[in-house]
């Protein structure tokens, strides 16, 4: 009985806002939001994608063009450039070769831009200090940066809830408003079951389309979607589009039971919104800023200059001592499989490694803090179910803080690998063979899994308090005035 | 069938009705009567448990509305003053809907548009839609919807204000035969002509008190009227 | 007439509770806002000093060595951060402010605030800016939805028109009334910031700071004119404060939510700038042309820094490599922030349909935070960085080339050093701001008059 009358409700609605056409006007809008979305997040994607390619490519074109310089040394049918010697080990580390550390894009990644438009996705790794790449940034209109990006994370946080709320905001309101209200529960109807069957016949078309069609889109465009180890970030996906859009639908509900008029319902909900999307994470972005003060970028500004000047000190005598090879062109090619590497290039490879190494004390507390602010942000970040959506859409798409941040370290020890393959051959004038050239270090990307664990986290986060908010709405229903 | 035992009911601190006890058997109209604001539609309300006594009972069928609002609003068809219907949608599909919502089953159409006819709907109004209907025309929907429902009792507030004479008289006609069928019928109004015609019994109320009750056999309709004045002036 | 129609109105919204509320939550957000930001820059502001003074004292004391080795440590030049920065950050959380000005090629600026913080900083930057732009146009909806249409619904309309009041005198009348009410939040936070202006600075830069407030609060004033004269359009226009209120919000909602992000990602389509990869690509490119060419014609190799070229030569070949690199540098970087600057007017003329967008961008500008500002410093850290490298070059081709193979025994001293000039960097004064920002005002202004006739003619009587 109860499940036949839920179906009728349910059935009778959707006729009412089909032949109205909330549905097709809603839905449509929906869909034309998600499309626009994508289409932003997906180009963003594919430009990463291409960048990563052309630079691979680059990567093994400088990497062919030495192999023939180095042969044509070899066979002597040219001469050795002093700066640009591929037989010495301070010219090879120092950029002949060089290793572009790319961080792969995800299946998911054409979901959220994240942090990608500010950190970049890869780096030129040589023998230079840290300092020289590691603080740079993706090229991008800090407008734009402030604007913010029209990408599916803003269509869910931002709009989505929106949407709900032109659906649902005088679902009982307008009835009693109508005088419907009184024709329907005059009937041996409960007040839950129709509210039931009035709520999920709005939330099954919003909250599929929502849920379903980047799915779709993704399916198509990015095959590496069915992977077996891209199934986490899938259902990470499909839970926080099913919880997000939940808490908000619970929102609507609580509010229509407790709401006299449909007006006082529409403002109701946009306080809501307001403060949960708007002010809530602005705020916490504030609070979190005063908790755990980003350390002075000054400081380490002025630390890598003081450590330089000590450096250009400690090896005065090497970097005074001139290069040789105008008088003695002979010093440029191999003999007995040593190089001379000009003492000034040693010296200005011991400065770089001696910053690198001094600066890390306060490049630790930078990380330090962030992982703080980070670990702030995910302990107040349930405040807003608009905090626990984002920050999970920036994880399941590979763009989130975290990503960047573990890619930041694994190019840190490459680099450092990198350093000890060339410290021992450049200190000891070692050449550089056509052997070593293939044994130099490769940087190899190690995906951190999406965490199972962390996506059910978020996933309570949200349902909890959208529990809450049903509990609390079933308690006043009691209490809910027909007239 | 329809009956109150003692009923209050406070807004605040305003009271609204004061222990009414009323009792509507099978085969009765009651006629309740009485000036704006005299608590009628309250009691009513109270029927169909859209308000909360604040004392007494109120029961259906013989079963408190509070314990069994469900069980008891089977046994009761409603038709407010007012007959309010989805406008997007047409006479029969919102019969279909209430009906099914009543019955529990899905009535098949020719049975929908013979309901219809029944409560003096034209056949070429039942796919229009309601948004373009009279108000008499919605309260025939109306009726239609309490008669799919055959129910034991019938709660009517004010039903012929405004309708026509014509269609206020097909609407006795179609209350007596309820009657005769052994509905128990409660219904407000105004009309103290009709309230003699149709109306087995006769309530008259002022300020949330139910002054005075009488069987329409034993009162003239002109005796009815100086009897009414002379409450509503006291 | 005036007043009184206004007092009425006021004394509503104070009785309700409404200006009380979200009101005095908006005034407490700014609040906060500006106090946050106040304390912030004046310590990023004092150890910014400094380090700039730490730095400079360090270059000159420097011992004696090759002055190309000097040019390798190099110089560090700190943005001074605009005293109006607490009202309006502008796009300063996304642009860094430190460069480090050394050898060989012009770097950018590093450190953007936003890469130390979560990504919470994307929600936005908590600023009195901020607050107004977004929730300004929303408290006047809340204020003035039912200005008109809830007047219709009660009646009172009909009664007031009766009197021989004309509609245009109500019309007023609301609109003071409302921007009396807006008046309470956008004033405590102008004198507020006066307040610390005055008490913190002096001379010539607490003028200039002081005038720049006033001129945001011009701004603001217009902005917050046009959310008023549009909500009583509005709200005189549709029959039902609900439908009123349905239509405003979501007009709310496309101005500052959707059409921003949407105009900005447009933007780009329209004059796309270069990624990372795609830049330094075509820079290489660049660079590597001019300077071969360069080579080519002083050393007759196009092969920079090969062995053709010998030692006695270094400081020569330093200078004609730096000078060949400027054109190029100059060409690419100059490119970009013009295409960035395409981009952004683009959004000012946006502002026609979003006046959000107008606002920002007058508001970064006379803050002194905005893109303009921004180039202005890069452009002066790199002319300071080519002044040092052309003196290195020119002292190594004065003393170190004549040396034979003998190059890097050449020390220079203190005395060289001192000839260095300190990088002396003011933000650029009122002036600039205004000369930058008279199109997104004129934008403001005229979308006002706009509003102002499409409200008058909302409340014209309708003929029968
Ligand atoms: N929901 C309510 N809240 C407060 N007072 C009410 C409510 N419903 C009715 N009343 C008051 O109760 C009294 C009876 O009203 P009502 O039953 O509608 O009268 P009638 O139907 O006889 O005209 C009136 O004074 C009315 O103002
Ligand atoms: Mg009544």
């Amino acid at each position: 009985m109860k499940s036949a009358l839920f179906g009728k409700v349910f059935l009778h609605e959707l006729r009412v806002l089909i032949a109205d056409r909330t549905l097709l006007l809603v839905g449509s809008l929906l869909v034309a939001l998600v499309l626009y979305g994508f289409y932003n997040g997906y180009q963003e994607t594919l430009q990463r994608e291409h960048a990563a390619q052309e630079l691979a490519k680059k990567q093994a074109d400088k990497h062919a063009e030495n192999i023939t310089t180095l042969r044509a040394l070899l066979g002597g049918e040219q001469k050795p450039d002093p700066f640009a010697n591929p037989f010495d080990p301070a010219s090879v580390g120092g950029g002949m070769e060089m290793r572009y550390a790319t961080l792969p894009t995800l299946a998911l990644s054409p979901l959220a831009f994240g942090q990608s438009d500010m950190l970049p996705n890869y780096y030129k790794v040589t023998d230079r200090s840290k300092a020289s790449f590691m603080y740079d940034t993706e090229i991008e209109n800090p407008w734009n940066l402030l604007s913010g990006h029209f990408d599916i994370t803003f269509v869910l946080v931002y709009l989505f809830p929106l949407i709900i709320f032109a659906l649902s905001y005088n679902l009982l309101t307008v009835e009693r408003e109508q005088g419907t209200l009184r024709m329907l529960l005059s009937q041996p109807l409960s007040l839950a079951i129709l509210v039931a069957g009035k709520l999920l016949v709005r939330a099954l078309p919003v909250l599929l389309i929502m849920a379903v069609l980047p799915l779709l889109l993704l399916g198509v465009l990015r095959p590496q979607l069915f992977q077996a180890d891209q199934l986490p970030a899938v259902l990470g996906w499909l839970g926080l589009v099913l919880a997000y859009g939940g808490f908000w639908f619970a929102l609507a509900l609580l509010v229509n039971i407790i709401g006299r008029s449909s007006a006082t319902n529409a403002l109701a909900l946009m306080a809501a919104w307001v403060l949960f999307v708007l002010v809530i994470p602005v705020v916490l972005n504030i609070v979190v800023g005063l908790l755990s003060p980003a350390p002075s970028r000054i400081e380490l500004a002025t630390k890598t200059r003081l450590i330089t000047i000590e450096g250009l000190n400690r090896y005065h005598d090497k970097l005074s001592s001139d290069y040789r090879f105008t008088q003695d062109p002979e010093v440029l090619l191999p003999r007995d499989g040593k190089i001379e590497v000009a003492p000034r290039r040693q010296a200005q490879f011991l400065i770089q490694r001696d910053v690198d190494k001094e600066i890390q004390r306060v490049l630790n507390e930078f990380s330090t803090q962030l992982a703080v602010q980070q670990m702030l942000v995910e302990r107040f970040g349930w405040i807003s179910p608009a905090i626990v959506t984002y920050e999970g859409m920036a994880a399941i798409a590979g763009n989130g803080a975290a990503r960047y941040l573990e890619f930041q370290q694994q190019v840190d020890r490459f680099h450092e690998r990198w350093k000890e393959y060339f410290e021992p051959r450049l200190l000891n004038s070692i050449a550089m063979t056509e052997q070593d050239y293939a044994e130099m270090p490769h940087f190899e990307w190690a995906e951190v899994p999406v965490q199972v664990s962390g996506i059910l986290k978020r996933l309570l986060l949200l349902v909890i308090p959208a529990l809450i908010v049903i509990a609390f709405a079933i308690r006043r229903m009691r209490r809910f005035s027909v007239v | 069938m329809l009956k109150t035992i003692q009923l209050d009911k406070h807004f605040g601190s305003h009271q609204a009705l004061k222990a009414i006890s009323i009792d509507v058997k099978p085969g009765e109209i009651y006629c309740l009567l009485g000036a704006n604001g005299a608590g009628k539609t309250t009691l009513i309300n109270l029927f169909l448990n859209f308000l909360q006594p604040t004392g007494g009972q109120v029961l259906v069928n013989g079963r408190d509305v509070q314990q069994y609002p469900l069980e008891s609003k089977r046994d009761i068809a409603y038709i407010p003053e007012l007959v309010m219907l989805y406008g997007v949608l047409s006479g029969l599909e919102n019969l279909e809907y209430f009906a099914a919502l009543a019955t529990g089953e899905k009535l098949p159409r020719d049975k929908l548009l013979s309901l219809l006819q029944g409560a003096g709907l034209d056949a070429t109004a039942a796919d229009r839609r309601v948004s373009t209907y009279s108000k008499g025309m919605r309260q025939k929907v109306g009726i239609a919807i309490a008669m799919a429902k055959n129910a034991k009792a019938l709660l009517l507030d004010e039903p012929t204000s405004g309708l026509d004479p014509k269609a206020a008289n097909e609407f006795s006609q179609l209350l007596t035969k309820a009657k005769d069928s052994g509905v128990a019928v409660l219904t407000t109004t105004h009309d103290l002509f009709h309230a003699k015609q149709t109306g087995t019994r006769i309530g008259i109320m002022r300020r949330g008190e139910l002054l005075t009750e009488l069987n329409s056999a034993d009162v003239s309709h002109s005796e009815l009227e100086s009897l009414y004045l002379q409450y509503m002036e006291a | 007439m005036l007043s009184l129609i206004a007092r009425r109105e006021f004394t509503e919204f104070c009785r309700d509770g409404r200006l009380f509320w979200t009101g005095g939550i908006i005034l407490l957000l700014l609040l906060t806002a500006l106090a946050v930001n106040w304390q912030h820059q004046r310590t990023a502001d004092a150890e910014r000093l400094a380090a700039q003074t730490l730095d400079y004292d360090d270059w000159v004391n420097q011992e004696a060595r090759h002055p190309h080795d000097a040019a390798h440590q190099g110089m560090h030049v700190f943005k001074p951060q605009s005293a109006l920065s607490m009202l309006d950050p502008g796009i300063v959380p996304y642009v860094g402010s430190t460069l480090w000005l050394q050898a060989h090629r012009q770097s950018e600026v590093k450190f953007r605030p936003a890469q130390d913080a979560t990504g919470l900083q994307r929600f936005g930057n908590l600023s009195p800016a901020w607050v107004i732009q977004m929730l300004g146009p929303l408290l006047v909806i809340i204020l003035g939805f039912n200005a008109f249409a809830g007047e219709r619904e009660q009646g009172t309309l009909r009664q007031t028109l009766s009197l021989g009041i004309s509609p245009y005198q109500l019309l007023w009348g609301k609109a003071l009334a409302l921007a009396i009410g807006l008046g309470l939040l956008l004033l405590p936070t102008l004198l507020f910031a006066m307040g610390m202006i005055v008490f913190t600075m002096s001379g010539n830069a607490m003028v200039d700071a002081l005038w720049r407030t006033l001129w945001l609060g011009l701004g603001y004033s217009v902005y917050l004119g046009i959310a008023i004269f549009v909500v009583l359009a509005v709200s005189a226009k549709t029959a039902t404060s609900r439908m009123a209120l349905a239509i405003l919000l979501g007009v709310w909602i496309v101005t500052t939510m959707i059409a921003p992000r949407a105009i900005s990602d447009a933007s780009r389509i329209w004059h796309p700038n270069p990624t990372r990869y795609e830049f330094t690509a075509s820079l290489d490119n660049d660079l590597g042309n001019e300077t071969r060419k360069a080579w080519m014609e002083n050393f007759g190799s196009d092969q920079r820094w090969g062995s053709e070229v010998g030692i006695d030569q270094w400081g020569k070949a330093l200078e004609v490599d730096d000078k060949a690199g400027y054109k190029a540098l100059d060409h690419q970087f100059h490119k970009l922030w013009d295409t960035f600057d395409s981009q952004q007017r683009v959004q000012e003329w946006a502002g026609f349909v979003v006046p959000l967008l107008a606002i920002r961008s007058f508001s970064m500008g006379v803050a002194g935070t905005d893109f303009a500002n921004h180039r202005d410093f890069s452009v002066a850290a790199e002319n300071h960085r080519r002044i040092m490298q052309d003196k290195v070059s020119h002292d190594l081709v004065e003393h170190a080339d004549g040396h034979g193979d003998h190059h890097f025994d050449y020390k220079s001293t203190r005395e060289f050093w001192a000839t260095f000039p300190k990088f002396t960097y003011a933000l650029p004064d009122r002036k600039f701001a205004l000369a930058h920002n008279t199109l997104s005002l004129a934008i403001l202004v005229i979308v006002l008059l706009a509003a102002m006739v499409l409200a008058h003619r909302a409340v014209m009587p309708r003929k029968a």
